[in-house]
Order: structure tokens, then sequence, then C-alpha cells
């Protein structure tokens, strides 16, 4: 009889989807992973947990719930703790599998192996307790690890894109920043890409410049960022802010994220000295797409202003660019008094 | 030390409004409540501000940074002095400090931090024994006096021998405050997030509220506590202050930062020892207390002790607040009236 293993199609699930599927399945495990989030997961998920936890947490309770009554053997919640060193996931991570068992989802039994890599890389913990319930030969193990990481590393390979379509001066280049269960949950984003890529947007995201580049980029902060999400974000601005070509910031973030509330004030410091224009998404379970729309388009429509007219006193973010006597400049009228645009 | 310290007014709703324009949105209360009072101090002649940094995973690390970005913006003259904790090693750690303080003898530096650390010592153990007055004294509000003032002689004695005097005559003064000796009070412990916890602005003072109508309080966290078990202890000397984690263990078995595994192994803690609910206060969005919450049913099932959550933020109303805690208590009071433990789950 063959193994069954759920993973939950939430949270992590979208950064280390080709490490874990081929680490199981190089185990003769079967992976089940739940279907793609819609309006039953969001509901259910919103009913398991306190109002105040975020939307990605939601989702991912909601997706748990789906394997109540199928037949697998057991659920993949790890708990992340840090999977590089010296920076942490997020405190409801490092709660996860506690935070599961004490709702009232009934799911099977839990394989929740602890990742931490603050102080050092070893994974023979993590792994032995990821592969122990199916088999018990280290070096079958090891091999298998050692194709997933390879697959990962494909992957990740695969998402870095170089910076291509600077010659194409139609399209605006768009970077979107957000954690990767936002990013590539299209209920939870609410098609966003599709939505960007229809408004004739190029649409980066922080996958696409490579970890290498973005860390390098870091050190220009003068403190080391303890989130590996925060380092990805903020890595992804430095990095964008030196590419050519005219663009704008999307930033993605559920309503109460801790972390996000830090990353993007920082951001926006950034974004306000190169006078980059920067749109704020905040999720929940309440966001309705009539009014993402509307945003969106109006975002759009100022950067193409700032590039058609060469209209750098429309506002970037957080700047009030009119004059002493109330004229706001538009399309080239610009206004030659002298007192203008106090700082915020 | 030979450095003159402008001790920043208690916060007040004007410091809290300040910082809550100033800082970002969805930060939480500490962080506003701390830009405001520090533009206070600015505005009282402050030049430099000293910030303790961090290394995750709670925001807290990141504070001394982001205000001094806030401060750049606002035109705020302030330099910073961030002390980053000993990540690197212990020799760099020192040469950091010492670069802060300047040209002072370790001696005097250690005399400070003892003196210091005494004199939290000594305020906790005064609040102690207001705790337990509180709800027993017919005329509300002496204890608080006295401790008030007692406060205030604390923050002006200079050396050890002046310190134990004030103690004694404040100790002397608590006890003499006539009490209902047969009233049996409820047992509430309070547990949460430590700025929410420490400061009573930022609670809207839910300790002293709860003792008004008539609950004993008992906190998981006191500052001596905190300075011993974090400060005070390195590689080679242990201090070991009330070890609150260790009972948090089936229901939450990971550090999650902040003081989320503190919160669950005190509330175990407090029902094993027969309180009678516990109060949980955090500022909106703490993701280590949301953690805590999503559990607490579980520790509220077993032990059958109810739980009330309480998240603060610049929007908490007061009278609300009252009408929540008195609730909770006349639920308590009934829940014990009905000796049944299992009837009220939170």
């Amino acid at each position: 009889m063959g193994w069954k293993i759920g993973i939950p199609r939430a949270l992590f699930y979208y950064t280390y989807f080709p490490l874990w599927t081929t680490f199981f399945q190089a185990l003769g495990v079967e992976v089940v992973v739940s279907p793609p989030t819609n309006k039953a997961i969001l509901d259910q998920g919103t009913k398991s947990v306190v109002d105040e936890t975020c939307l990605p947490v939601k989702v991912f309770f909601g997706h748990a719930a789906t394997f109540t009554n199928k037949n697998v053997d057991f659920l993949f919640v790890p708990r992340l703790i840090s999977v590089e060193k010296k920076a942490y996931i997020c405190p409801k991570f490092m709660g996860l599998p506690d935070m599961l068992s004490a709702s009232k989802i009934k799911h099977p039994p839990l394989i929740k192996p602890v990742v931490n890599k603050v102080k050092s890389e070893q994974d023979t913990h993590f792994l032995w307790d990821c592969a122990s319930p199916f088999t018990g030969k280290w070096l079958k193990i090891k091999k298998a690890w050692h194709d997933a990481e390879q697959e990962q590393r494909n992957y990740e390979q695969k998402l870095i894109r170089k910076y291509l379509d600077i010659t194409d001066d139609r399209k605006l280049n768009i970077l979107l920043l957000g954690h990767d269960y936002n990013l590539y949950d299209h209920y939870v984003n609410m098609g966003l890409w599709q939505k960007l890529q229809d408004l004739d947007c190029t649409v980066f995201t922080p996958a696409q410049f490579s970890k290498e580049e973005r860390d390098s980029q870091l050190r220009k902060f003068p403190k080391s960022i303890f989130w590996t999400y925060g380092r990805n974000l903020l890595g992804a601005v430095y990095s964008f802010m030196q590419r050519p070509g005219k663009k704008g910031v999307i930033v993605l973030s559920s309503f109460g994220c801790g972390i996000d509330s830090f990353i993007d004030n920082l951001i926006i410091r950034r974004l306000v000295e190169q006078k980059i224009p920067y749109l704020n998404v905040i999720l929940d379970e309440h966001t309705g797409e009539g009014g993402l729309v509307t945003r969106l388009e109006a975002f759009i429509d100022i950067i193409r202003w700032r590039r058609d007219y060469h209209q750098n006193y429309v506002s970037s973010y957080g700047q009030y660019v009119g004059c002493c006597k109330g004229n706001v400049g538009v399309h080239g009228t610009k206004c030659d008094c002298t007192t203008s645009s106090y700082k915020r | 030390m030979g450095l003159n310290v402008i001790v920043p007014p208690r916060p007040t709703k004007d410091s809290l409004s300040l910082g809550v324009q100033h800082s970002p949105e969805f930060a939480c209360i500490p962080l506003k409540i701390c830009i405001g009072n520090l533009i206070e101090a600015n505005q009282l002649g402050a030049d430099t501000f000293l910030m303790v940094g961090g290394c995750g995973p709670c925001r807290f690390g990141l504070y001394g940074q982001l205000m001094k970005e806030i401060f750049q913006d606002l035109g705020i003259n302030y330099h910073t002095l961030i002390i980053e904790p000993p990540d690197t090693g212990y020799w760099q750690f020192v040469t950091r400090v010492k670069k802060v303080i300047g040209p002072v003898s370790w001696w005097k530096i250690i005399q400070g931090i003892q003196l210091g650390y005494k004199k939290a010592v000594i305020v906790d153990k005064l609040e102690k024994y207001v705790q337990e007055i509180r709800p027993r004294e017919f005329n509300k509000g002496t204890a608080d006096k006295i401790f008030n003032n007692a406060l205030q002689m604390i923050d002006q004695t200079q050396n050890l021998d002046e310190l134990e005097e004030v103690f004694c005559l404040t100790k002397e003064k608590l006890w003499h405050i006539p009490q209902d000796e047969s009233k049996d009070v409820l047992k509430i412990g309070l547990v949460g997030e430590i700025y929410t916890l420490l400061e009573p602005f930022a609670s809207l003072e839910i300790e002293k509220k709860l003792g008004k109508m008539g609950a004993y309080v008992h906190r998981s966290l006191y500052l001596s506590d905190w300075v011993k078990e974090h400060l005070l202890t390195t590689r080679f000397f242990k201090l070991k202050g009330n070890d609150y984690r260790s009972y948090a263990s089936p229901f939450l078995n990971h550090f999650v930062g902040g003081h989320g595994i503190e919160s669950i192994g005190a509330s175990v803690a407090f029902a094993q020892e027969g309180y009678n609910g516990i109060v949980q206060v955090a500022p909106l969005t703490c993701m280590p207390e949301i953690v805590a919450h999503n559990i607490f049913p579980q520790v509220s099932d077993k032990y059958g002790i109810p739980v009330l959550n309480i998240y603060v933020d610049e929007q908490t109303g007061e009278t609300g607040l009252e009408t929540r805690l008195e609730a909770f208590i006349e639920l308590l009071e009934a829940k014990r009236k009905k000796v049944d433990r299992k009837i009220t789950i939170c």
C-alpha cells in the first residue's frame, strides 16, 4: 500500500512546491495537493481562526480543512522558522502546527518538521522528521533530498528573467512586490497579473532578481533585515530602481501583516527619493474587485502621463504637487509659482 | 554617568496622536507611542535618543531604524544611538556601548546598572503589594496614591541606602491602609505583550480597573524579571526568573517571538494555581500574540479557565473596555458560585 501525503496549497507551498513534491515522490509517496483557492475555502478558513489573523493564514486553514474527509495518511505542515542564516520568516509560521492542532479542524496526523537555519544549515533533523514515517533508509532520503534541491534550483533559475523589455517603449515596467503566497494565489490577489497585462504592462516580481543580486543590493541598507520576505522585497526594490525604463511599484500586502507594515514604510522612503510612483494594495477577505480595477487604472494612467508628457510634477507618492494658488498642473500647464510643493 | 538625561513626559493622548500621525498605519501601538513621546522629548530639548536594536523575529528590532528615518523626514534634529545586541561577539558589543557612553569608568557603569536594577526590583515589589491591596481597600485609590508618591521618591534617590529607606517607609504606609480582610476576591492573571503590560497608558490602566472592580491581578511579566532574564544573563552567569515557558509545552512547542510562548505558559501556570480567569492584552497586529490567541481556546478547554482577549490601539475606547471587563468579572463570579468548572469557556 502506498502512502499518501497531503500538502495544503497555501503559504510556503507557492515557494517550495518543486522541492517538496519531488522529495516525497522520490520517496515513493503520493502527494495530494488541495485544489486552488476558492470562495468556500476562504470562508472555511475565516471561520476557523480568530479575526486578527492575516489573510494568508486564514486561507491556509481553509486548505487544511479540505483534507478532513480525504483519504490521506499525513498532512505536511512544516514549522518554518528560518530558511536562511540570520533571517526569520514570520512568528505566525513558527506557531502554525500548534495553531492547527488548537483549531476545530479535524485533520489527518501532522508531519511537522522544524526548519531552522538561523544558526547552522544542518538539515539532518528536518529530513529525518520528514521521511521517517515512510522509510528508514538514510541514503535513500539523502538521495531524494539531493534531487529535490536540484529541482528547486532549476525552478528558481527559470524564474530569474533578464530585463528584456526595456526597448519596448509602449509597455510599462511594473514591479509587483509581495509575499509569494499573495503573488501567486490568483484568487487572493484577484487576478492582478492578468489585469496588469491587459493594461499593457510588463510585470516583475522579486523572484525575477537573483538572490545574489538582491543580497548585494541590500548592503545599502544600514541594518541587516531579519525577515526573509523583508529582505526579498527591499532587495528587489533596490535592484529595480537601478534599471532603466519607465516604472512603477505595486506593493501587495495582507491586512495586518506585521512585516509589511515596517518594510512598506522603508520602501516608500526609498521610492520617494527617486520619484517612482507607488501603489499599496492591501488584501483582506472583504476586498472588492471593482475598487481594485479603478485604483489600478488610475495608477497606470499616472505613470503614462509622467512618461508621455514628461510631467515629473505628477505626484509619485505622499507628496503634494500643487502650489500656493491651488493649481495642480494638468497636461503640461505648469504653475510658475515658486512657493510650491511642500514636502511631507 | 555625566550624561544629561531628559526623561520624556509620561505618554498621554497627545503623544499618541502625534505618534499616529507620523508612523506607519499598521505599526503596533508601542511604536506609535514611542515616536510621539520622542517628539515631545525633542521639544523639551533632547538632541540624542538611545534605542535598543534587535535581530528578530519581532518587529521591535527595526524600531530604531524606522524612527531614525521618520525623524529625518520630519526635519527633526536627532542623533540616533542604536545599541545592537551582541550578535557577532561580546567584544564588539562592549566597544559599541563604550562609544555611546564615552569616557566613563567601568566601575561607575556597574554601579549605575546596580542602582537601576535595584530600583526596578523595589518598584515591582511595591507594585505587588498594591495589587493585593487594591481589591480589598475600603477607600478606593488610596494605595495608588501612596504608590505614585513612592515612585517619585524612588526616582530621586541616589544610592542604595536611600532606596531602602523609601521602600520601608512605603511598605509601612501600605500596610496601614484599612482593608476588608474577609473579602473573597477573584484572582485574575494578566498576560500578553510586554509593553502593553508594563505601560499603564497603553493598556488604558486595565490593571487598576480590574483592581477597582474587586479582582486581584497578577501579571506574567514584571520589569525586574525581564531585566534579570534578558540583560543580566550572560553565558557565564545565569539568573533564572519565573520560567513560564516550560508550562506551554503541549500547546505551543516553539518560541514564536515576542512573548507569545510566555503568554501561553503563564496562563497554564495560573490555571494550575487556581486563578479564576485570564486576561490577555496585546497591541493590534502583534504577531506573536495572535498565535497565542489562536491557541487559547485549547488551554481554556483543558483547564476550564475563561480567557478574555483585548487588543489595544489608538481607537480603543475607555468605556467599551470597562464594559467588557465588567461583563467578564460578572461571568467569573457567576461561574465561581456554580462550582461547575466547565460552564464558561472563552
